[in-house]
């Protein structure tokens, strides 16, 4: 079935008409990975733009077809590696266990618990939506904020203009605990993510799958809602956010030797709209240095 | 048959864990608890214990993965002391108000700082508010007994609230005593299987935890404690139902030790509640008409079985080993306070502060206390009295 077909006829899980932001990226993610998965699941969204969005529901009102809880900010692997267990104890390992969680709640207070979850080889699917920072809460600075975005705990100001650091690279970090299925995926590139959540559904029966996503956020980085998908491309095309996936130590990516510049990715992204020259010097190196690195583990 | 046998607190909480035939174990090495986990590792990965064992990198972790195994419906259980307990508060306090019943067994151990690994209850008494149950044990039998007495009262419906089963760090951890082990089939007859359904399964889609606007927290709240209390009397029930089964009783909530017309009582917690008796018996022996009141249960705390056991006396002292850092004076004699309302007018009455740290609280020093409340020259409260090595008699 191509991933058009699986789009188009596998019935929606998550509740519809869920608060999101126009042109979120995150919900995109959300909604996407939890029809693939579909009702046979249990999933997790710990609070964040998912979860604040209503994913989980409110009061005792929830439209979603498939069991969801709202673990803690910083223990949704660890929730959910006690619900994988119970399953597989109880002969129910054909439920997908799935947990979606924003690089908070994955790469910074929840990061213990993550990779804790993932060097046991907890079997389950882990999808981070990377919206590069606490969006849910007002745009404040995260671990995997790229250096030089202005946020609301680091604005562009006269003596520090916005983020000093560079973005902690997480999927590299969990590809290293050497679990079942590790990758990264963009909503703009709908065949590739459709294939790779498949494909992380499988492993999550074996142990511990992990997909990091790049999460484009119009309101939080100030662009137009109708440019998210765009972003996200140019994410991919600048090499800023490579395409990758690596299966029990096999590594492969999806090539791209003509990037675009980044100058040319921070066009039109109000974050990266007072980026001075050494700042998007640096931003270069960096993309520049990420995609050899990857490039590298995948060569054969 | 059951087996007599000479085991540590530690050791005790482990068969007793194992003999409820746990799903689920998640646990992180932590002093003076970590020989709890080791004998549970060593009989799930000898074979003789079947169950999941999930090494964790963090308490924080453990909480969280034995709360998502019950929400899928599994019995589960862990343990931990002082830092491990402070660090697993955010969903240790998650566990309680999600309703989920479960065992924790606490080695307690005094708070850092000042730097300590040793003995004390202060990590215990300062979660007093997060909704569990806490039980406080005397000896290794008991720390066996209520765990298998505490799934019973945490899955009853009527209570639905996890359960701390805590022990005496090092005192009671490390030291052994003669235990009568049940065997697997006595405990199988009187702790049925686990029988509450899953809160997170696909054949019954729901949203658990879902915001709630707070006309409804509340609810949540006053439901929760309506159950604390229900709790007060399952705790009798269960322990009679446990006497039957295994001729030993602990007398509920509270223990009472000769309070028949007690003129002072001793009130104690945990496992200084032995040298205790031994100075109310010396004493009594002396013709000074000195009983005990054991507070078995701290949460909920059993406010009317005490004020009827300290409604007669002329005067009580309360021994904790934390403290209260708002009222000069440790937590329990604050609570027993309360209990009594009214009923303290007339009764000399104090605060005792000992062992904390490891330090030993000795027979002396609970003489000390005890000849310092039948000298009290009229009622009132009497300054906190210091337990150290100064005070003897």
């Amino acid at each position: 079935m191509s991933y058009m077909d699986i789009l188009k006829t596998a019935p929606q899980v998550l509740t519809p008409g869920t608060s999101a932001c126009q042109g979120c990226g995150g919900e995109l993610i959300l909604r996407r990975v939890m029809q693939i998965a579909g009702a046979n699941s249990v999933f997790a969204v710990p609070p964040g733009c998912m979860a604040g969005a209503g994913a989980v529901g409110w009061s005792d009102t929830n439209g979603c077809t498939a069991p969801m809880h709202i673990p803690l900010l910083d223990n949704t692997a660890s929730f959910m590696s006690g619900v994988s267990e119970m399953y597989q104890r109880r002969g129910r390992g054909d439920v997908n266990i799935v947990a979606i969680a924003g690089d908070g709640a994955s790469a910074d207070c929840g990061f213990q618990s993550l990779s804790g979850a993932a060097e046991r080889g907890a079997r389950m699917l882990y999808v981070c939506y990377d919206n590069e920072g606490y969006m849910n809460t007002g745009f404040q600075r995260s671990s995997t904020t790229s250096r030089g975005s202005s946020t609301s705990t680091t604005p562009s100001g006269a003596a520090i203009n916005g983020k000093e650091q560079g973005a902690k690279y997480v999927p590299l970090i969990l590809a290293m605990h050497n679990i079942e299925y590790c990758a990264t995926a963009s909503p703009s590139h709908m065949p590739d993510f459709v294939a790779k959540v498949k494909h992380g559904l499988e492993a999550s029966k074996r142990g511990f799958a992990y997909i990091h996503v790049f999460s484009p956020c119009p309101t939080g980085w100030g662009f137009k809602p109708s440019e998210s998908i765009a972003v996200a491309r140019r994410a991919v095309a600048s090499n800023m956010f490579p395409l990758w996936e690596c299966e029990r130590g096999r590594w492969y990516m999806s090539e791209n030797r003509s990037p675009i510049t980044m100058a040319q990715f921070v066009e039109g992204i109000g974050k990266f709209s007072r980026l001075d020259a050494a700042a998007l010097e640096e931003l270069q190196e960096a993309a520049s240095a990420r995609y050899e690195l990857i490039r590298r583990l995948c060569a054969k | 048959m059951g087996e007599r046998m000479a085991l540590t607190g530690n050791k005790c909480a482990s068969y007793g864990a194992a003999l409820c035939r746990p799903d689920l174990i998640a646990a992180y090495p932590i002093t003076p608890q970590s020989s709890v986990v080791e004998e549970l590792a060593g009989l799930v990965y000898s074979g003789a214990l079947d169950a999941r064992m999930v090494q964790v990198e963090s308490e924080h972790s453990a909480m969280s993965v034995v709360q998502g195994a019950a929400a899928a419906g599994g019995r589960v259980f862990t343990a931990t002391s002082a830092q491990g307990l402070a660090l697993m508060f955010e969903p240790y306090f998650r566990m309680s108000t999600l309703r989920l019943p479960m065992v924790m067994a606490i080695a307690t151990r005094e708070m850092t700082s000042p730097e300590t690994i040793w003995s004390g209850q202060q990590d215990a008494m300062s979660v007093r508010e997060a909704g569990w149950i806490q039980c406080f044990c005397e000896t290794n039998q008991e720390i066996l007994d209520m765990i298998l007495q505490g799934y019973m009262l945490a899955e009853d419906p009527r209570v639905l609230i996890p359960v701390n089963i805590c022990y005496d760090g090092f005192y009671s951890s490390h030291l052994m005593e003669g235990v009568d082990v049940p065997s697997q089939a006595e405990a199988d007859a009187f702790l049925p299987p686990y029988g509450l359904p899953a809160k997170l399964d696909p054949r019954e889609p729901r949203s658990l935890d879902p915001m709630t606007p707070g006309e409804l927290l509340t609810k949540y709240r006053r439901s929760h404690l309506e159950a604390m209390q229900a709790a007060l009397e399952v705790v009798e029930e269960v322990d009679i139902k446990f006497a039957k089964a295994f001729g030993r009783s602990y007398g509920g909530a509270i223990e009472a030790y000769r309070m028949d017309g007690a003129d002072y009582a001793l009130v104690t917690v945990g496992g200084m509640t032995g040298a205790a008796r031994e100075v109310v018996d010396a004493l009594r022996g002396e013709g000074l008409n000195f009983g005990l009141v054991k507070l078995r249960f701290t949460r909920p705390f059993p406010a009317a079985r005490v004020r009827e056991a300290l409604a007669g006396v002329k005067g009580f002292a309360v021994v904790d080993r934390s403290v209260s850092f708002g009222w000069d004076a440790g937590p329990m004699y604050v609570e027993a306070c309360a209990a009594l309302g009214g009923l303290l007018a007339g009764k000399a009455h104090f605060s005792a502060i000992g062992g904390l740290g490891g330090a030993d609280l000795s027979v002396a020093q609970l003489a000390a206390a005890a000849r310092r409340l039948a000298g009290a020259e009229g009622a009132g409260r009497m300054d906190t009295l210091w337990l150290s090595e100064e005070v003897r008699q």
